[in-house]
């Protein structure tokens, strides 16, 4: 975390590249996980209803419990890595405060309750899906905002970010 | 005020961390279950329960990645409270080594139950729940921490 220390980020003709690989794989990760996603548990309310529930007409079976909580163990590790990192440089980078910490609010909040949703649709019904799929769904294009904005506050020309 | 967006990712980081621990935990009751003779049979096997022994390269599947997890997650959890507090550094790193030793034990453990070597189902046990017990206290202070300085800023 050594760029939460350095003055000049942009100037810094070590961190500036590195920052920046990192950023273009935190958007790979989150394109990733969206197709993952879609493939796995489903991303409309009827694939993930079938996913949950089971289908007797096409002989699905529901998914178990143990299924859900391997899948959310491993999703939440990553997510906090991953939105830590995203979080703390987009903080060092996007200057207006206000912007900054709206965006990492509604992005952190929505991942935390991806998790707790996902458990609600599990355990509680359907109410519970269409809300996961909007909190899914913001907070991957809340993280890919931030990315994408810090990329361009690393690599715009100044003149560009007055 | 880059402070206050710092200490605001924090806090989500250890709300998330709180859920980790949680799922985690849950995954143990469950999958495992918290009784010597579960933990026995989960991984030595038991002929009767038709339950097979857990082979070394099963285990190592969720090994390797909880190695690394594992490691991850106290440095970055202890690097915060470091960072924070001033007052309690001894008895903070002394729960950091505590964790990395509990980690370890819970870890590795497995692969000596599965050989039949009884001792280890203690040392899971125990392991696991002063991981669980440590990651919550830690945890809990981050986020006390984050959020004061969050509110003082």
């Amino acid at each position: 975390m050594k760029f939460t220390l350095v003055k000049d980020l942009r100037g810094n003709t070590l961190l500036r590249p590195l920052l920046g690989g990192l950023l273009v794989f935190i958007l790979l990760f989150l394109s990733a996980d969206i197709i993952l996603k879609n493939d796995h548990i489903g991303l409309t309310i009827q694939t993930l209803s079938t996913t949950l529930y089971g289908n007797e007409e096409e002989y699905i079976e529901p998914v178990t419990f143990h299924f859900i909580l391997e899948l959310l163990h491993s999703d939440i590790f990553f997510m906090m890595m991953t939105l830590l990192t995203l979080g703390a440089i987009f903080s060092r980078l996007c200057e207006k405060n206000r912007l900054r910490i709206l965006i990492i609010n509604i992005t952190m909040a929505s991942a935390l309750l991806d998790v707790l949703f996902l458990f609600g649709a599990y355990f509680f019904g359907p109410l519970f899906i269409p809300l996961w799929i909007g909190v899914f769904w913001i907070w991957h294009v809340g993280a890919f905002i931030m990315s994408l904005l810090s990329l361009f506050h690393l690599f715009a020309p100044k003149k560009a970010l007055i | 005020m880059t402070h206050q967006a710092y200490r605001l990712s924090i806090i989500y980081f250890t709300l998330f961390a709180l859920l980790l621990l949680t799922t985690g935990a849950t995954l143990f009751f469950s999958k495992i279950g918290f009784s010597f003779e579960a933990i026995h049979n989960y991984y030595a096997g038991n002929e009767a329960l038709f339950m097979n022994a857990k082979s070394t390269y099963g285990q190592l599947e969720t090994l390797v990645p909880h190695l690394g997890a594992m490691g991850l997650f106290i440095m970055v959890m202890g690097h915060f409270i470091l960072f924070a507090s001033k007052k309690r550094r001894k008895g903070i790193v002394t729960i950091f080594i505590l964790l990395f030793i509990a980690a370890l034990g819970d870890i590795v453990s497995g692969l000596f139950i599965a050989k039949n070597i009884g001792l280890f189902i203690g040392v899971k046990l125990l392991s696991f729940i002063a991981l669980i017990g440590f990651g919550y206290y830690l945890s809990l202070l981050v986020l006390h921490e984050a959020y004061l300085g969050f509110k003082k800023a």
